[in-house]
């Protein structure tokens, strides 16, 4: 699973969001074929700064981002999300006033003539969408909606989904619940890139996993090791 | 029947409000066009008031998306009270090329003349029903589109979160320029509709843009149901104020409305909700 050049891989990215800072001085990353990859770290360390690059939303401005070999820095969002890279962001990652169906309708835009079947192959997984299909999105519960936007994600039928903080604001039962969906659909052949703040969850369900620290690599490996490792456990998860 | 016919600009204007975030105030003078389209239309090529409105939509909206592409839009990275402002100053000069070219004389559109309709000791006029009717159908064909259509559900998607739009795929610079068409020409169909109730001149939108902009405001900017609750509310206050106010107070309406809402439910009544 490790070997190659791997699906998803970022090397030497310089980014930030002025013209002056560096919130990603340099991070090298690498996700392959059918992995949950975990990215963790202190606050600040810029981990939601690396999947925002990654989807689009930054330039970088150094280094570069290649999916299956092929560079994709610099492109826009719609550009990356139709390669197959779905991001979804920590917070306002629904359409508040849009019903769930709606929605979904949404998140598989750019592939309008999927979206029916699509949308019922997830009413079918996913029942407690199924459930709410006619409500608006802000009247979900967290986790509903967390689900809801992963939901929206894999209209596009990713090849990898990137997730930012899923779990950040969740109840530990909501949280563990998703989790649980984030393995389910990993085993459907998605690979994912999720930054998380819930270390030990985030390392429990992944294969390899990286710790920024100030914007650069810190440590990397194979998520067991990583949370076995005495030092990552007292830098960053708490004993 | 006043506060349907000003809900149809109110909605063009609080449609492209949630979209741009801005408040284009040249809905005034699209609604001068569209009135002034649609008499070409009627009394030059001889179209009944019904067909005349299409032209009055299409010939605003049009003009709606140039002078968004060509002169607002420019000034988007500057923010929205640059927008608003540039919006004041192009209203301003819209209105002056339709009076270089119409003059200031007050036109008005060729209509059959009808028996006002009798019902108990009210008088009603055909033609106002018939605007009335216009007004509902515009307002109905709006709401369809934005529930039903793929384009009108990525109307609503870029109003209510442009980001994740965005990252969707959908493509905000396309739904701006729809957001013009329609926002403008319903501002179209709705000068023509005050134009057949009355007459028209290159102040026609001018007149009625502190009622619409009120309607808006009351309802809840950017809200769509919000735009058509402030339209009636502000219509009706209007017709009510004139038992106990001369005329020429009618439009303090608007202000006392817009103070009211921004003092007790800043966000009005609807709240912001795009559809």
């Amino acid at each position: 699973m490790t070997a190659g050049p791997g699906l998803l891989a970022t090397e030497g990215l310089v980014a930030g969001y002025t013209a002056t800072d560096e919130v990603l001085k340099s991070v090298d990353l690498v996700v392959h074929d059918g992995e949950i990859v975990s990215i963790i770290g202190p606050n600040g360390a810029g981990k939601s700064t690396l999947l925002k690059v990654i989807a689009g939303l930054l330039v970088p401005r150094q280094g570069s981002v290649r999916l299956k070999g092929t560079p994709i820095h610099g492109r826009r969002p719609r550009e990356i999300s139709a390669l197959g890279v779905a991001f979804v962001p920590q917070e306002q990652n629904v359409f508040p006033t849009m019903t769930v169906r709606e929605n979904l309708e949404m998140g598989g835009y750019v592939e309008p003539r999927q979206s029916r079947d699509r949308i019922d192959a997830i009413f079918t997984r996913f029942s407690q969408l199924a459930d709410k299909r006619r409500h608006a999105a802000r009247t979900l519960s967290g986790g509903q909606r967390q689900i809801l936007a992963m939901a929206m994600a894999l209209m596009v039928e990713p090849v990898v989904l990137l997730l930012d903080e899923p779990s950040a604001g969740l109840a530990p039962g909501a949280a563990e619940k998703l989790f649980e969906t984030i393995r389910a659909i990993n085993q459907d052949g998605v690979a994912i890139a999720m930054v998380e703040q819930n270390a030990l969850e985030a390392l429990a369900i992944a294969h390899r996993g990286y710790i920024l620290v100030d914007g650069r690599n810190s440590t990397s490996g194979p998520a067991p090791e990583l949370a076995r490792d005495p030092d990552v456990r007292r830098t960053f998860l708490g004993g | 029947m006043a506060g349907t016919i000003l809900a149809v600009p109110a909605i063009g204007f609080t449609a492209i409000f949630a979209v741009l975030r801005f408040p284009n105030f040249t809905v005034a003078a699209h609604a001068t066009i569209g009135a002034f389209a649609g008499y070409i239309a009627n009394t030059a090529l001889g179209l009944p008031a019904w067909a005349a409105v299409v032209v009055a939509f299409l010939v605003a909206g049009v003009s709606g998306v140039l002078n968004d592409t060509l002169v607002l839009r420019p000034l988007r990275p500057s923010g929205a009270l640059t927008m608003a402002i540039a919006a004041i100053a192009l209203n301003i000069a819209l209105e002056n090329v339709v009076r270089f070219v119409f003059g200031n004389d007050h036109r008005g559109y060729e209509l059959a003349l009808r028996r006002d309709w009798r019902l108990g000791s009210l008088r009603v006029g055909p033609q106002q029903v018939e605007n009335f009717a216009i007004a509902l159908v515009a307002m109905a064909a709006v709401f369809l589109f934005l529930a039903f259509t793929r384009t009108g559900k990525a109307m609503r998607a870029v109003a209510d979160n442009p980001t994740l739009a965005g990252i969707k795929g959908i493509d905000a610079d396309r739904v701006a320029r729809l957001a013009n068409l329609v926002g403008m020409g319903l501002a179209g169909i709705g000068g023509m509709l005050l134009g057949l109730d009355t007459s028209i001149d290159p102040l026609t939108g001018f007149r009625v843009i502190l009622s619409v902009f009120a309607a808006a405001v009351v309802g809840g900017l950017g809200s769509i149901p919000g735009a058509v609750v402030g339209a009636v509310t502000i219509g009706v206050a209007e017709e009510l104020s004139l038992l106990v106010l001369a005329p020429a107070y009618r439009t303090a309406i608007g202000f006392v409305a817009i103070l009211i809402v921004l003092t007790l439910r800043p966000r009005g009544i609807l709240g912001e909700r795009a559809y």
